[in-house]
């Protein structure tokens, strides 16, 4: 890890943002997961992408600045309403959601796919 | 303006179902599998989301203080630095803990505490974890 590969090309290095990406996607998913199994329509599969943005803001140095979230998945007796009403349930308790939405903005889509 | 993605798959429910962190665009790790039994107990070889924010947190401080260090005109010839992060099921993330042990040629005690210090409040994941009810440091350096 350099800062080098940290703010430019990554060029096969991981990077502090990196792993927060892969915290926050994996944080959402068991959410998710849990959600939707409450909502009686346990999901066959969930596939969570999540970018993490760090910026240079002015007078305050590199903050991270958003995490995005992006939902697709195929449960089962769901609707593409329920499942995105399970997707908002999610951020809402998912702890590193709670977490970074005091300093980050947090966006989630969320689409139901096929085969459900 | 930097971005860094991830991408986890999962199946099934909470609690029986698993998970995947399938891949991420560096290309550095993955997959890794993740379940919610290893998260909130015995983690049995597999990661979780707290340990990736303990890293993250980890190496974003090691790289301000390495930064804050130079700067000060005493280069760190090595940090160790760890990050302990703690998970309350129905909680959340309470408390990330940091330790650091350097080697600084140069550097007195103080200074150095006081530059581990500056790396805590101003590393940004430190600032994306602003809202942790507890961050702690132990610096110290290697004799």
């Amino acid at each position: 890890m350099t800062i080098a590969s940290r703010v430019g090309d990554p060029e096969g290095k991981t990077s502090p943002e990196e792993l927060l990406a892969a915290a926050h996607a994996t944080c959402f998913v068991t959410s998710l997961g849990g959600e939707l199994a409450r909502a009686r329509t346990p999901p066959e599969r969930l596939a969570i992408h999540c970018t993490i943005t760090m910026d240079e803001v002015e007078g305050m140095g590199h903050r991270i600045v958003s995490s995005a979230i992006s939902a697709r998945g195929v449960a089962p007796g769901a609707d593409q309403a329920s499942f995105a009403q399970a997707a908002e349930a999610a951020d809402a308790g998912c702890p590193f959601s709670a977490l970074i939405k005091a300093s980050a903005t947090v966006t989630v889509q969320a689409t139901l796919e096929e085969g459900s | 303006m930097t971005d860094r993605t991830a991408n986890v798959t999962w199946s099934g429910s909470l609690m029986d179902g698993n998970g995947t962190i399938e891949s991420v665009d560096s290309g550095a790790f993955g997959p890794l599998d993740v379940t919610w039994a290893a998260r909130t107990e015995d983690p049995e070889g597999l990661t979780s989301p707290e340990e990736l924010i303990a890293a993250a947190h980890a190496a974003c401080f090691s790289m301000a203080l390495s930064h804050g260090l130079a700067q000060a005109g005493t280069p760190p010839a090595r940090l160790d630095t760890s990050a302990t992060v703690t998970f309350v099921p129905g909680t959340g993330i309470t408390k990330s803990a940091l330790a650091v042990r350097g080697t600084v040629p140069g550097i007195g005690e103080d200074a150095f505490l006081e530059a581990a210090s500056a790396a805590k409040e101003n590393c940004p994941v430190s600032k994306a974890l602003a809202a942790v009810p507890e961050i702690t440091l132990e610096a110290s350096l290697a004799s």
